[in-house]
């Protein structure tokens, strides 16, 4: 989990809700939109390929009878409107259906959606995605990349048409708060004296806490050294202050008086 | 309050707001009740007040990263536009549709002027110099009109009708489409489509002229011609209704333009899919076959004219601003 940066690749943008908040959204950056797409054109190719392999197996004009021949005519046609489909249809499809996600785009966690924040409807899932043989496939697909790196919200000139964005939405975790919590928990009742952090200090903890168990054991020590030598000042004055406790039982004594 | 009692007072409802938004999310609002939405809305709008208190007293921490993506799927899920509905779907056709070409005739009728312009050229080219057919028509049409036999017949004869039909409705629904997303190339792309297509056209009436077999080329043509040049031909102007927006936004900046005027280009272009199925479908079963010459003309004319009536004449009339 990243803190929230403006660098190169993490634009944000604000959306100003009915109830007067500005949400900041974040806009997939070129990278996760290249690698959805390479993904989704990957899930295209297969589907082709089988729809291919079947084709070749099954139809033939070869056969004896009026029956074998109106079967592999129908494959045929039913191949041609794979390819069709698959052309035009793949992106509008699950745009629509999956509310501005396709797999690709699932995988990693991106999705569309107005610029105003709500859902997008079919009429603009199709602006946007049929415009793309200009913006998008082959060669140019370089348009798009260069559309997406200097507009200001990262859209290419199919999302300026449709008035849509590319977001990214990172999965929420909450059990990163349960380490803390219950470090903090027990004392309930049992009166100690409270000790103040500021946010960010204890974003800090929070996080040492929920990630500790995931690091190495001598990482894991001098980090906790170090966070210790910058929340001693907190407890000037208390018992903790002179306490011989070894680092890391000191940040959760710590954690328990707050 | 410090950001520890903030979390453990309120964590409880933020993660009773996320399972509610799991279940909406994959069922949709109309599979729920009343009460389910009405605590879904009570929540949201609680938590945009932890958000914004959040926004003031924790910046850059986890939480606010997490109540920020919390807001914006609840409001995701909160203010959906419509559904689609059949009915709104027939009403896209019977008004939507018609009320786009009749704001947009100009670039229609450019449209159509390039792809004339086409034609012309396509014939006076092969008029000029007939090695022109060599660079871009197949061989083996070369030279089914060389020996002076339509290049159908054999096409025709051996693939069946379903396969060819499917074959030209998807080819022709791809020109028309590409010639719309052209637009965002300032129209180069949608002028070089309807470009090639009538020169196409052209050097294959001029050949085939030369080669005695025009009346039968235009006997070929009659039933779905009109058709399927008009949707080709709508959907160019399509894509020109996009560069025009982009070369020329008038009052609007060049992104609005392109969003109110992308909005009834899609729309034209829209209007040849069902066409060009129709024309499709028509060249593969009906004009190859022997029904008599006047039956084929009929037919074009009668759905030529149709489309067009379709277009310019059906629908609620525009509303007046």
């Amino acid at each position: 989990m990243n803190t929230p940066s403006q660098t190169w690749d993490t634009r944000k943008t604000a959306l100003e809700l009915p109830e007067e908040i500005d949400l900041q959204i974040e806009v997939a950056n070129v990278g996760s939109r290249t690698l959805a797409i390479l993904v989704d054109i990957a899930c295209c190719a297969f589907l082709l390929l089988v729809g291919y392999v079947t084709v070749s197996l099954l139809a033939s004009n070869q056969g004896a009878d009026w029956i074998d021949r109106f079967g592999s005519s129908a494959i045929t046609m039913l191949f041609l409107l794979l390819v069709f489909g698959l052309q035009w249809g793949y992106f509008n499809f699950f745009e629509w259906f999956w509310n501005g996600q396709t797999p690709g785009k699932r995988l990693l966690h991106l999705r569309v959606i107005k610029v105003d924040g709500t859902p997008v409807s079919l009429i603009d899932v199709l602006l946007r995605n049929l415009s793309r043989p200009i913006d998008t496939f082959g060669p140019m697909g370089l348009i798009g990349l260069l559309m997406i790196f200097v507009s200001r919200n990262a859209q290419r000139l199919g999302d300026l048409m449709a008035r849509t964005l590319v977001i990214h939405e990172t999965p929420i975790d909450w059990s990163v708060f349960d380490a803390i919590e219950a470090a903090t928990a027990p004392n309930q009742n049992t009166p100690v004296p409270s000790v103040r952090l500021d946010p960010a200090q204890w974003e800090l903890l929070q996080r040492y806490l929920s990630r500790r168990t995931q690091l190495q054991p001598d990482q894991r020590a001098r980090l906790a050294v170090s966070l210790q030598a910058n929340l001693k000042p907190l407890v000037r004055g208390t018992d903790l202050e002179l306490s011989p406790l070894p680092s890391e039982e000191w940040l959760l004594e710590l954690a328990r008086r707050i | 309050m410090t950001l520890g009692a903030f979390v453990r007072k309120n964590r409880p409802r933020w993660q009773k707001l996320e399972t509610m938004l799991g279940v909406i999310e994959t069922r949709g609002p109309r599979r729920t009740s009343r009460p389910f939405l009405q605590e879904l809305s009570a929540l949201y709008r609680s938590t945009t007040g932890d958000l914004a208190f959040a926004q003031t007293h924790y910046r850059g921490t986890t939480l606010l990263l997490f109540l920020h993506q919390l807001v914006a799927r609840a409001h995701h899920q909160i203010y959906r536009p419509h559904r689609l509905t059949l009915q709104i779907a027939c009403s896209f056709f019977r008004n939507d549709i018609p009320q786009a070409i009749r704001g947009h005739l100009q670039a229609v009728i450019w449209s159509g002027i390039v792809f004339l312009l086409g034609i012309a050229f396509g014939l006076s080219a092969v008029q000029f110099d007939e090695r022109v057919a060599l660079i871009i028509l197949p061989t083996e049409v070369l030279n089914s009109i060389y020996s002076g036999h339509m290049w159908t017949e054999s096409v025709f004869n051996v693939l069946p009708g379903a396969v060819s039909s499917t074959l030209l409705f998807t080819s022709n629904i791809s020109v028309a489409l590409f010639a719309f997303a052209g637009g965002l190339s300032f129209g180069l792309v949608t002028f070089w489509v309807l470009f090639v297509n009538g020169f196409l056209l052209g050097v294959v009436l001029k050949l085939c002229s030369k080669y005695g077999l025009l009346g039968v080329a235009l006997e070929f043509i009659a039933g779905h011609g009109l058709l399927e040049i008009s949707a080709i031909v709508v959907s160019g102007g399509a894509g020109f209704v996009v560069a025009n927006a982009l070369l020329n936004p008038g009052s609007w900046s060049r992104a609005d333009a392109l969003a109110v005027q992308g909005r009834s280009a899609v729309r034209m272009a829209l209007a040849s899919v069902p066409a060009l199925i129709i024309a499709g479908c028509i060249e593969a079963f009906i004009s190859p076959s022997h029904f008599p010459v006047w039956f084929k003309i009929v037919l074009g004319l009668v759905l030529g004219g149709l489309f067009w009536l379709y277009l310019l004449l059906t629908g609620e009339s525009e509303k007046q601003a």
